[in-house]
């Protein structure tokens, strides 16, 4: 144990002092060097469902073709398994190599020296055509940790099936308040006869729509240090929302509005068609519509128009290469591959979200599903400004602490004034902890 | 050869096979050892080191002290998991060592297809804590599950047990209660032994069936009961999966399903604090410690043994 100690030690000594990163056996090559043409392994893990599963293999089978020295070795979890084993798997100085990232997580690990520089292996990496703003959500102090994958909008999506069953206008998203979604989430509940009701609350899965509150407002979660700056009164107006939505019955009873939002997207509210409008990311248009069979509109979130529009690119996840990889330009040449390879891409389509990369995102239009060419349109068209700053280390618990000052306020634990205090003095902890 | 040497051979060639059958032994328990030292001794002795420092799974650990198990005592939410999981210890396993010696009583009447039954009442228990039957719970206790139908036949109008936090944790206890075969199963065996002759003389004494059961199959049911108790505190201390899999991984709602152990697996791997977790690990053991202590003392006054 202690020869792996302090063969660790010196690995983030040899990191922080060498521009270029060197493999801890010695036996591997630099991420600036050429493509080897010795036999290969690299591991490559990413979490999502079986269409992606799928997907994903074939465009590793394309790559291998390309590089037959090359082996990847796909490992595939869902959400909550990919984490437990990806921190694990780092543990144990075991991580793979190519890895699929979040932006909730991806401060954790790159501030902890777990991820690669990838502008260390830009010779193998082309980035020419990525959105610049969004190629930013992947960089900490000018590193390069991740490649944004595909891009994400949050949004509100209407079942304009219900809608027009109950003889109500689908509301004009331009100019829509916040006051207005809770007016017609209530004609749908009132409509809907205890079986049906207006709104799926908010504030269960996301802290999307909190920030976006603040940015509605002018401010935001974090600063650009990463510190908690979110006004008490905005959490506080957040949650007496949530609240009201529950208690005037817009939204279902709280036992079933957090049992359907913990079940999954295939049980939620939206793909059970028993609220009309949820809050949810553009990208997810294709699997709701899927699930639920009727259909679903894109929609701006309310507020958008009253103040600042709230709404950011938020990139639907990145791309990695582990520090510690033994082959990071071999890696880095997958990752590319991924990014940029047009026959790739017209296999992996909007499956990981609007592709960031705008030469891939036009390639691809031809080929869209009416539903993901309504995501994409979306965000091509909904004003946007620019980005919150990405979840700071040690904050990749800020999801689950939400649900919970949720949980809490919906079952009358707690006011919307308590939880906003406590809901930020936890996240703050929870960062200074992790300094 | 006279009967002597035949005894001294006989004895001298069964050493010989003893010491064999040693190094035998020793070859068929290796991989057992094997996994003792590196999978369980091993870790345990890592855990205890890593309960002094601040290790985030991906740099090297930092000593810090004592500051880890400072915090034991200041973490609010760690006490609000340590209620959760007296409240599901204290009240589960009373419930089910009842269940479980109720239910052995019936059975040590001499039902027709006594096999069956027992077989029956003890699956629960191989099963009680897999992932299967935990899915299987958020189906009964749902919104739209099997209990808010039978009630909704009656005229009652139900809940998302598992999802309201007054009522979460009551569906694991409940879960626990049904997992009652395997104490049942012992407490057979000990009914068993009970000599029959104690019932026939107090029978012709005139006791009724109660005080025959308060007077002599309690008195003499004791050293099981009391096996039990000890052997499903920890247990139920040690409990995880359920609530893991009820939740999500998340505890909730509102943190009421929160039980140490999954309070701990968080702290490791959500937060990355594995120091943190492995001093609460060694906490969990301090308090098991402590329940057993108090429960082989109280023995003294509750417990006879009739040998």
């Amino acid at each position: 144990m202690l020869k792996g100690v302090r063969r660790r030690t010196a690995l983030t000594v040899l990191v922080s002092l060498t521009a270029s990163m060197l493999a801890a056996c010695g036996s591997g090559s630099e991420a600036g060097g050429d493509l080897t043409a010795e036999p290969v392994t690299l591991r490559f893990t990413w979490w999502g469902a079986d269409d992606r599963h799928k997907r994903t293999q074939q465009v590793i089978d394309m790559f291998q073709k390309k590089h037959p020295n090359i082996t990847i070795k796909g490992e595939f979890k869902e959400w909550n398994g990919y984490w437990d084993s990806l921190a694990t798997t780092m543990a144990a100085n075991d991580a793979p190599d190519i890895m699929q990232m979040d932006e909730l997580y991806i401060a954790s690990y790159s501030e902890r020296g777990a991820l690669l520089d990838l502008n260390e292996a830009k010779k193998h990496l082309d980035t020419a055509n990525f959105d610049q703003k969004a190629l930013a959500t992947g960089a900490v102090d000018g590193k390069q940790y991740g490649l944004p994958v595909g891009l994400g909008m949050y949004s509100i999506m209407v079942n304009t099936d219900l809608l027009a069953k109950y003889d109500i206008p689908v509301p004009d998203d331009t100019k829509w308040s916040w006051d207005d979604l809770k007016k017609i989430g209530d004609q749908v509940s009132k409509a809907g006869g205890g079986q049906v009701f207006g709104v799926q609350s908010p504030g269960i899965n996301d802290t999307a729509g909190l920030s976006i509150r603040a940015r509605q407002q002018g401010k935001s979660l974090f600063d650009q240090q990463g510190k908690v700056v979110l006004p008490p009164e905005i959490a506080t107006q957040y949650w007496q929302y949530i609240l009201d939505l529950s208690k005037t019955g817009v939204a279902a009873p709280p036992s079933v509005t957090i049992e359907k939002a913990s079940a999954g997207l295939n049980q939620s509210a939206t793909a059970t068609n028993t609220a009309a409008f949820g809050f949810w990311w553009n990208t997810q248009l294709t699997a709701l519509t899927a699930a639920s069979g009727a259909k679903l509109k894109l929609l701006r979130l309310p507020g958008e128009s009253q103040g600042k529009p709230g709404a950011y690119y938020k990139p639907s996840m990145f791309w990695s290469v582990s520090s510690r990889s033994k082959h990071p330009a071999e890696a880095a040449a997958f990752v590319s591959f991924l990014a940029n390879d047009e026959e790739a891409a017209k296999i992996l389509l909007t499956e990981r979200g609007v592709p960031a990369n705008l030469k891939i995102r036009d390639a691809i239009a031809g080929q869209l599903k009416e539903t993901d060419k309504a995501a994409k349109e979306y965000l091509d068209t909904v004003p946007v400004s620019d980005p919150p700053r990405i979840t700071p280390k040690g904050a990749s618990t800020l999801d689950a602490i939400l649900k919970r000052k949720t949980e809490d306020v919906l079952f009358g634990r707690t006011t919307p004034d308590a939880a906003a205090a406590s809901f930020i003095k936890e996240v703050q902890s929870e960062v200074d902890a992790a300094k | 050869m006279s009967a002597l040497d035949e005894l001294r051979q006989l004895r001298h060639g069964g050493v010989q096979v003893r010491k064999r059958d040693n190094k035998a032994a020793f070859w068929f328990l290796a991989p057992w050892f094997a996994g003792l030292i590196f999978i369980t001794v091993g870790p345990v002795l890592a855990s205890f080191l890593l309960g002094f420092t601040k290790y985030n799974l991906i740099q090297p650990p930092k000593f810090i002290g004592f500051d880890n198990f400072a915090r034991i005592f200041s973490d609010e939410r760690l006490h609000n998991a340590l209620g959760v999981t007296f409240t599901y210890v204290l009240v589960s396993v009373p419930l089910q060592l009842a269940c479980a010696l109720g239910v052995a009583l019936l059975l040590d009447r001499g039902l027709r297809g006594l096999a069956f039954y027992r077989s029956a009442f003890y699956l629960p228990s191989l099963l009680g804590s897999s992932v299967a039957i935990a899915v299987l719970w958020t189906q009964v206790f749902g919104a739209e599950g099997l209990i808010n139908r039978v009630l909704s036949f009656v005229g009652i109008e139900g809940r998302g047990w598992i999802s309201d936090p007054d009522t979460a944790l009551s569906t694991l206890i409940v879960l626990n209660v049904w997992t009652f075969g395997s104490p049942m199963i012992i407490f057979l065996a000990g009914l068993r032994q009970i000599p029959a002759v104690y019932y026939e003389a107090a029978a012709i004494d005139g006791a009724s069936k109660w005080s025959q059961f308060w007077r002599i199959t309690l008195p003499l049911l004791s050293p099981i009961l009391f096996f039990n108790l000890v052997l499903q505190i920890i247990h139920a201390f040690q409990s995880f999966t359920q609530a893991f899999v009820v939740s999500g991984g998340t505890g909730g709602p509102s943190d009421s399903t929160m039980f140490y152990t999954l309070y701990l697996y968080q702290q490791g791997f959500s937060r990355f604090d594995m120091g943190y977790a492995s001093a609460l690990a060694w906490f969990l053991l301090l308090i098991i410690a402590a329940f057993t202590a108090i429960n082989f003392w109280a023995a003294k006054y509750w417990v006879f043994y009739d040998d």
